[in-house]
């Protein structure tokens, strides 16, 4: 896969952004060991600092840990991540909603047009 | 590491060399056949085509010898392999150290290889008979031993060439300390060097005269009917001359580049 | 990450003729990072990479490499890719990767090898006969194969296509440890900005600023490339 980064944002940030994704869709799932921070930086094609910075980042968040000795895990509490998974959606939905406001179209309206969308 | 150095340096000159050492010896051994086979006026032609061809490669071998020495100087100290050879973790002393021994080295072997290409061509019981003979008739007239007279004819030929070729090399080391026209001054300095070169000698064998009037002779008269010794002690002179000068002039050029270079 | 005085450049100054390229730059360089070096042409990369690599000498002021002055030792430790063709063109790419292994202890021929494999490269082939951005990455493998404390690298990028370039970004991240760090020069800065943890900006000879590269994002709210442009505005 290709990973495009926007130069305008702290690649870290955007890093961190891809990350958080792959934790709540569960690419890695809860408990599961990571790939290196050396693999991390090779899949996303960017410096092992920055990536090492962006993982330091979800350990602060707790979403991620490391084992001594081990590497890195994906937490074990499955609600952190369901807590993540809200606030994105959360956010998601909020940027739609925003969107659509934008257009003159209100909450009801916007809802409507969602239900029409066929998967 | 200078024997890695020179391991390459070695590898570059056998490369561009050989083509002339094989082609002076293969005509060396074709002139010698074709003076053994019957002279028809036919044979006659090829072997003068062959003597020829002999010659223009023992030539060859000579300038190449000495122009390869510079270019190969030149290229790998100031031209794009510069990028290289002075990133290589070497001393400067070692980068010129392997081109001084390069250069000696196919400075005998090129040699070597005249005398050998002529020995194949000309060498019979006669002609080496009448070259000793010729020879026997200076060295009594100079009153030296035959071994004496050619080994000093050989060390002062070789001696010379060589302080030329160093010459050269000092010469391209300050002309590319020039911001421009580094090729232009390279030359240029190269030949006033070898100018001062041979003035200092001169001037030194005048000196070396005031101690000792049978070497001044040859200052004073034109004629060569001059006390043989003479000539003796000059060439002695002259050698160990060739020798601390050239000895400095490698001092010189390992003083400069160690200064450091300004690469294009 | 320990942070040692990896390149430290000390009030240095290099003229040509009287006319001054280079004005007092002082810089200093730690261990593990990506940094570019970024100017427009003619701004001094270059010079200053030269000066680095003993193939200019310097007017004046003093640059040390682990605390020793440019020789033998810092030759050792710095991995340097020139921005030109360079090799000896008679030679064949197997004689260059033996002529790399005999004066460089660190030095990985197997790893060279393989990635000249995987360039689809015959290492019998004389230099002479591929094209000049084929040189460029057979240079480009042997600078990197070296396991070198600093890499540097002047405009690795100048002319070359997408793929290549995605070639050497990757190349440079998949070789570079944690031990080693990387001096990009380049004038081409979103093509390569994403890859970098400091930035040096470097303008008419002399430094305007060295950074943090996401710190500077941040800052300044937008990308270096950006950065660059409004504050070299032709």
């Amino acid at each position: 896969m290709e990973f495009t980064f926007d130069n305008n944002i702290p690649i870290y940030i955007q890093l961190l952004e891809y990350m958080k994704i792959y934790l709540i869709s569960g690419v890695y799932k809860c408990g599961e060991k990571l790939p290196s921070v050396r693999e991390f930086a090779t899949i996303f094609k960017v410096n092992p600092n920055t990536m090492q910075k962006a993982l330091a980042e979800l350990e602060s968040m707790n979403l991620i840990y490391t084992e001594r000795t081990n590497g890195k895990y994906v937490t074990k509490d499955e609600k952190i991540i369901e807590k993540l998974k809200d606030e994105y959606a959360i956010t998601l939905a909020k940027s739609y909603f925003q969107g659509m406001k934008k257009i003159g179209l209100g909450k009801a309206d916007s809802i409507k047009y969602l239900e029409e969308i066929d998967d | 590491m200078l024997n890695k150095l020179l391991k390459y340096d070695l590898k570059y000159m056998i490369k561009n060399m050989s083509v002339f050492y094989i082609l002076s010896i293969f005509f060396a051994i074709t002139t010698r056949i074709l003076f053994n086979m019957n002279q028809s006026v036919m044979i006659k032609i090829l072997s003068q085509i062959s003597v020829g061809c002999m010659f223009a490669m023992i030539a060859n071998t000579l300038i190449n010898t000495i122009m390869r020495s510079w270019i190969r100087f030149s290229s790998s100290l100031y031209k794009d392999e510069s990028y290289l050879t002075h990133t290589l973790p070497v001393s400067k002393n070692d980068l010129y150290n392997s081109k001084f021994i390069q250069t000696l080295i196919f400075f005998i072997v090129g040699f070597l290889i005249i005398l050998l290409s002529l020995f194949i061509a000309y060498y019979s019981k006669d002609n080496w008979i009448s070259l000793t003979n010729y020879i026997k008739t200076i060295t009594t007239g100079l009153n030296m031993s035959t071994s004496f007279f050619i080994t000093m004819a050989i060390i002062v030929i070789f001696l010379e060439i060589f302080n030329a070729i160093q010459c050269g090399f000092l010469g391209i080391i300050l002309g590319h300390k020039k911001n421009n026209g580094k090729v232009g001054y390279s030359i240029l300095f190269g030949f006033i060097i070898y100018l001062i070169a041979q003035l200092i000698i001169l001037g030194l064998v005048f000196i070396y005269g005031l101690f000792d009037s049978t070497v001044m002779e040859l200052f004073k008269t034109a004629t060569i009917n001059i006390d043989v010794n003479a000539f003796k002690v000059l060439a002695i002179v002259s050698s160990l001359l060739y020798l601390v000068i050239i000895t400095i002039m490698s001092l010189i050029c390992k003083n400069e580049l160690n200064k450091g270079v300004n690469i294009e | 990450m320990i942070s040692m005085k990896l390149l430290e450049i000390n009030n240095l100054n290099k003229s040509f003729d009287n006319k001054q390229i280079l004005k007092d730059i002082n810089l200093n360089i730690s261990s593990g990072k990506i940094i570019g070096l970024l100017g427009k042409n003619g701004a001094g990369k270059t010079t200053l990479i030269k000066l680095i690599n003993d193939l200019l000498t310097p007017t004046s002021g003093e640059i040390l490499v682990k605390g020793n002055k440019i020789g033998i030792e810092s030759k050792k430790i710095i991995s340097y890719l020139p921005e030109r063709t360079y090799l000896n063109k008679e030679m064949k790419v197997s004689e260059i990767i033996e002529y790399f292994k005999d004066f460089y202890e660190d030095f990985d021929d197997k790893k060279a090898k393989e990635l000249l494999n995987k360039l689809d490269l015959n290492i019998n082939e004389h230099l002479t006969k591929m094209s000049k951005g084929m040189q460029e990455k057979v240079q480009l493998v042997l600078v990197m194969s070296r396991k070198a404390e600093l890499y540097i690298l002047d405009e690795p990028l100048g002319g070359v296509d997408p793929a290549t370039r995605d070639y050497i970004l990757d190349t440079i991240l998949s070789n570079f440890n944690d031990n080693a760090s990387v001096i990009i020069s380049t004038h081409l800065i979103s093509d390569i900005e994403r890859i970098l943890d400091e930035v040096i900006f470097i303008d008419k000879g002399e430094i305007v600023l060295q950074s943090d590269a996401d710190k500077l994002r941040n800052k300044e709210k937008s990308s270096i490339d950006e950065i660059f442009r409004r504050m070299f505005k032709c």
